[in-house]
Formats: structure tokens, sequence, C-alpha cells
């Protein structure tokens, strides 16, 4: 078990490292001048060469990687060239929201799906369960800004019960929230039905019906137990997508979170801030695998962790 | 299916009313269903966008200011006008081409890439299966929008750079889905025959092994091209899609935007276009799925 920690926690460590090279690369052979879009646009060349130099950006790529790991290790990712703060902080302060709207859109979809799925599983192959089959498909198919400005205009504009953007109360997470838990609920409640189907039908639910165990306890703490694994793969790797920042969504309801900042500082090119949002964001979606992995145990006593499957 | 219900001549319990009512019949039942509402819709709006310079339209970029913003059904234009008087309708089907082509080209590659990555892995194993699933693991833990940003406001949203991106993203879906198939493959006693013949691996994996996983793969990726189609319209909408003279789907929808409280049908429209083509193609690679895994289970 040590072992097996120990080797994902330095996989991870790795990922994340090649993860930042190849961005820290991307940014700077590509065109774009960082310079141009934080100087007035009718600064001298003299005025850019002393932003650049100021910057760091006149040395050459290998000297500014050597610097970049310098910082890294010593836990600093240098200053945002839009927000005048260190990129680290500016990241950390607009990561509460993405948080929440995960946590949200993820509870939501589970609260959701999860019944859904074991009603379409006790209904499985009836015309309500089709119904049911194809209106998630379709909540699945819609475009997600579409059903972002949809909602925004039923709700916020035309019968203005909930706020149109931003997060100044609780109710403004309503929308955000619907709109990512309806991409969600297809692919849950399929999974939910198709795992319990096959419970349901194997030996050990016909003994235990035969035994006279209720059919409650046999849709949840037998159905619905042996579904565990891969439920809580599927919610694990939704939950650490979201967390990589909902980007449509949070631009759509102005959502303050990491996916609207990212595409502010991909305009700007704010290498620091771009750099420092790709580093929090892959290590909390990389650390939320690695407690989905270290929960299969509890979920299911025979798996092992480090032994193959 | 008539042909298994019994005649007189072989009296059985089993009644027409039963057979109609089995859990294979409904299964089936279901399935054609979504096979053909998935055609349907699929039908609906891939051959307008197909005909868009067949059909009788206005032109799509003739602008004409005093017949801005027309609500649907007047003045000739079933869709309406858009903010500067073009024809909503003939925006939409020749946008369409644009957003269409680069889902159905992205497709292309990254069915081309991971049916080729995916089926050396699961055949050859070793190192090249270490080195591709590598691969794997390591774009499954990007932020994958984000990088899609990235690589898009790096190398500038031509139709090309867009039409890569789609396909990197999407390759290791088909690549896993490959490698799975060809690992059980290999195990066959046909391959063995193969090189026992005397045949090189390469030559076995492309004409014996291949062959028999393409339909399968070709169903993912199917369901793909309604991926591909929305995060195009994905990357339209936040400016990163390719740029004017292309009207693609989210570019109209993102630019109808500022208009939603006054002409709610700049944004509607093209949004239940982009549904019904995605639920199309979602139902019916849904349904052939549904039809293909259960003639698998009958046989094993």
């Amino acid at each position: 078990m040590p072992t097996y920690l120990l080797r994902r926690v330095g996989q991870s460590l790795l990922a994340i490292f090649l993860t930042l090279t190849t961005v820290f690369l991307l940014v700077r052979l590509a065109p774009g001048d960082p310079a141009a879009a934080y100087a007035a646009p009718t600064a001298s060349s003299a005025e850019l060469d002393r932003i650049r130099a100021q910057f760091g950006l006149d040395e050459p790529l290998i000297n500014q990687y050597g610097i970049f790991l310098r910082d890294l290790f010593t836990g600093n990712l240098g200053t945002s060239y839009s927000f005048h703060a260190p990129a680290f902080d500016v990241v950390m302060d607009r990561m509460p929201y993405t948080i929440t709207l995960a946590v949200a859109a993820i509870t939501v979809t589970t609260v959701v799906a999860v019944p859904l799925g074991v009603w379409m599983a006790r209904r499985a192959d009836t015309k309500r369960e089709l119904g049911a089959n194809v209106l998630t498909i379709t909540g699945q198919s819609m475009p997600d800004f579409w059903t972002g400005v949809m909602l925004l205009t039923l709700f916020a504009v035309l019968l203005p019960v909930l706020p149109a953007s931003g997060f100044t109360t609780w109710s403004g997470l309503v929308l955000p929230t619907v709109t990512v838990a309806v991409l969600q609920l297809a692919l849950v409640s399929r999974l939910v039905r198709r795992e319990m189907v096959t419970a349901l039908a194997a030996p050990y639910t016909t003994i235990a019906r035969s035994r006279g165990v209720s059919e409650r306890a046999l849709t949840w703490s037998y159905g619905l137990r042996n579904s565990a694994v891969p439920l809580v793969t599927a919610l694990g790797t939704r939950f650490a997508a979201l967390l990589n920042g909902v980007v449509v969504v949070e631009v759509v309801f102005g959502w303050p979170g990491v996916g609207s900042l990212v595409v502010r500082a991909l305009a700007t090119r704010d290498y620091p801030l771009i750099q420092a949002t790709v580093l929090v964001t892959a290590t909390l979606a990389i650390l939320v695998q690695l407690l989905v992995d270290l929960a299969y145990p509890l979920l299911d006593p025979r798996v092992r962790l480090g032994k193959a499957a | 299916m008539t042909g298994t219900v019994v005649g007189p001549e072989r009296p059985s319990a089993v009644t027409a009313r039963d057979l109609a009512r089995a859990t294979a019949t409904r299964q089936r039942r279901g399935a054609r269903f979504k096979i053909w509402a998935g055609a349907l819709c699929t039908a609906l709006v891939v051959l307008p966008v197909a005909l868009a310079g067949l059909l009788p339209l206005p032109d799509a970029n003739a602008q004409d200011l005093s017949q801005r913003r027309l609500p649907p059904l007047s003045g000739g234009h079933l869709f309406g006008t858009d903010q500067l008087g073009r024809d909503l309708l003939s925006r939409i089907l020749h946008g369409g081409q644009v957003s269409l082509s680069v889902g159905v080209l992205a497709v292309l590659v990254s069915g081309l890439i991971g049916m080729a990555a995916g089926a050396a892995a699961g055949f050859f194993g070793g190192w090249v299966d270490a080195l591709v699933s590598r691969f794997l693991e390591a774009q499954l833990a990007l932020p994958l929008l984000m990088m899609l940003l990235l690589v898009v406001a790096l190398f500038g949203p031509s139709i090309t750079v867009i039409t890569c991106v789609i396909a990197v993203a999407q390759w290791p879906e088909v690549a896993r889905l490959t490698r799975s198939l060809v690992l059980v493959e290999r195990e066959k006693p046909y391959v063995a025959a193969a090189r026992v013949l005397g045949l090189r691996g390469w030559t076995v994996l492309a004409r014996h092994v291949v062959p028999n996983v393409v339909r399968p793969v070709s169903l993912v990726v199917l369901l793909l091209i309604a991926q591909a189609v929305l995060l195009e319209s994905a990357l339209s909408f936040l400016g990163a899609g390719p740029q004017r003279p292309f009207a693609t789907w989210g570019r109209i929808i993102s630019d109808g935007q500022a208009y939603i409280t006054t002409s709610w049908w700049l944004v509607t429209l093209p949004g239940l276009v982009i549904a019904l083509l995605v639920v199309g193609v979602n139902l019916l690679g849904d349904g052939l799925r549904d039809r293909t895994r259960r003639r698998k289970g009958a046989r094993a």
C-alpha cells in the first residue's frame, strides 16, 4: 500500500511536471507578444524592450526555463502581468468559485441521475424508460453555451427570478449548476442503469430474493452497492474535469472561476498566470483521481491496490 | 419476427401476445425506434446543409439593413433575419457546411490516428503499448478545453488548426477502444493460423485483425462526430473558431447573444439546429450499439 501510494504520487508529479513544461514551451513558441498586450498601444519599441526585460522575456528560452524551474521549486510562480499580483494568489482567489460550482454540479448530478438510473433499471426496456433515455440524451446533446443562454433568458430576463451573472447571492449558483448537470445526467444515469441491470440479474440477487430479502433492500443494498465502483469512478472523473474549469459555462454566466480567468490570461498572453492555472487545476484533478483510486478498497473489499487487476 | 410465431400445427402455450411483450422484442423495438428517430433527426439537418447551394435561399452574406432582425416567417425569411439583415436560415445552412466538414474531417483524422495507435499497442504490446498508454493517460489528465483554447490562441484559428485540435482531443477514445478489442482479437486461432502461414506481424494486423474490429470502432467514431460538432461550436462561441467570413454555428450564436432579449430567434434557432443534429447522431449511435450488443449477447 505505501509503495503503491508512493509510485502513484511519483507518477502524478511527473505528469504535472511534463504538462507544465509543455505549456511553458507552447506559450513561448507561439506568436504573440505579452509586452505588446501589456503596454499602451502607442508604446515605443524601446518601451516594449524595457517591459520585456522587466518580465525576463529578453533572456534565451533555455535560461527562461531554468529560471522557471528554479522559481517553481522555491514555490514562486511569478507575477501575473495583468493583475500585478503573484499568479498563484490570483488563481487561488478564483479557485473557491470553481470548486463551489463543481461541487454543486456533481451533487445535483448524483442526486438526480442515481435514482433515475435505478428507476430505469427496474423499468428496463419499457416505453417510459425509452422516454427517459431519449430525454437524457437530448440534455447531453444540447451545446452547453446554448443551454446556458436559454436558461439565462428564461429565468433571468423574461421571468426575472434568478440573477443573470456573477456570484453575489447563492441563487446565482442555480443556473450554472443546472446547465452543467444537464450535460452529465445521460452519462451517469445510463451507467447506473447498466450496472444495476447486471447486478439485479446476478445469481446472488436471485438467492437473496429467494431468502425473502425485500425488493427495496435488493435495489439499494445489493444492486447499487455492487455498482459503486464504476459509479464512483465516473463521478470522480467528471468531478476532476469540472475542477479544470467549466470554461464555457463560466463565460456565459460571468462566473468568476478559473475557466473565465484562463480565457483572459490567454488573450493577454499572461505567461505566469497561464502556467499557474495549469499547475493548480492539473494538481487538483490528479488529486481527485488519486482519492477515487484509494476509495476502491473501501467500496469493494475484493480490490487490492497495487496488484494487477 | 413473424417466422417465430407458432402455427396451429405446433401447439404452444406461448401466444403471439407473449412474444410481443417479451424482453427481447421490447429491446429490439427500443433500438429500432432510436435508429429511426436518430436517422430522421440527422437527415433533417444534414440534407438541407448539404444541399444549401441548391435551395432557393438568399445569399448568406447579402446584407440588407432595412430588413434587420425580422422575426421568423416574415418577409420571405423562414428563420427571420439577423442584426445585419442577412437571412438566418441561409446563414445556418452555409455555416453548417463549415461546422460539419470540420467535424467529419476531425473525426476521420482522430479515427485513423486512434485506430493505428490503438491497434499497434494492442497487437504488439511491449514498449509500443507502454508508449501509447502513457500518452493516453497523460492526455486524460490535461484540462482539455483549456489546452484547446491555448493551442488555438497560439497558432491562430484557421480551419486546419481547429480540425487538428479537435482530432487530437478525440483520438484517445478511439485508441483505447481499438486497443482493448485488438487485445481480445489477437488471441484468436485465426491470428495464429495467419502467423503459421508465414505472414508478418504488420500484415496480420492490417489484413486480418483490423477488419474484425472496424465495425465497433466505427460506431464510436460516429458518436464522436456529434462531440466534434459540439466542440467546434463551443470554440467558435469563445471566439476561437474559424474566423469570418465563415459563419459557423457557434459564431452565429455568440453574435446573436447581444440581441437575445429583443430577437430570441438569433440564438434559439441555431442552437436548436445543433441540438437536433447531435440528438440525431447520438440516438442513431445508441440504437446501433444496442443492436450489436444484443446480437453479441445472443451469440455468446
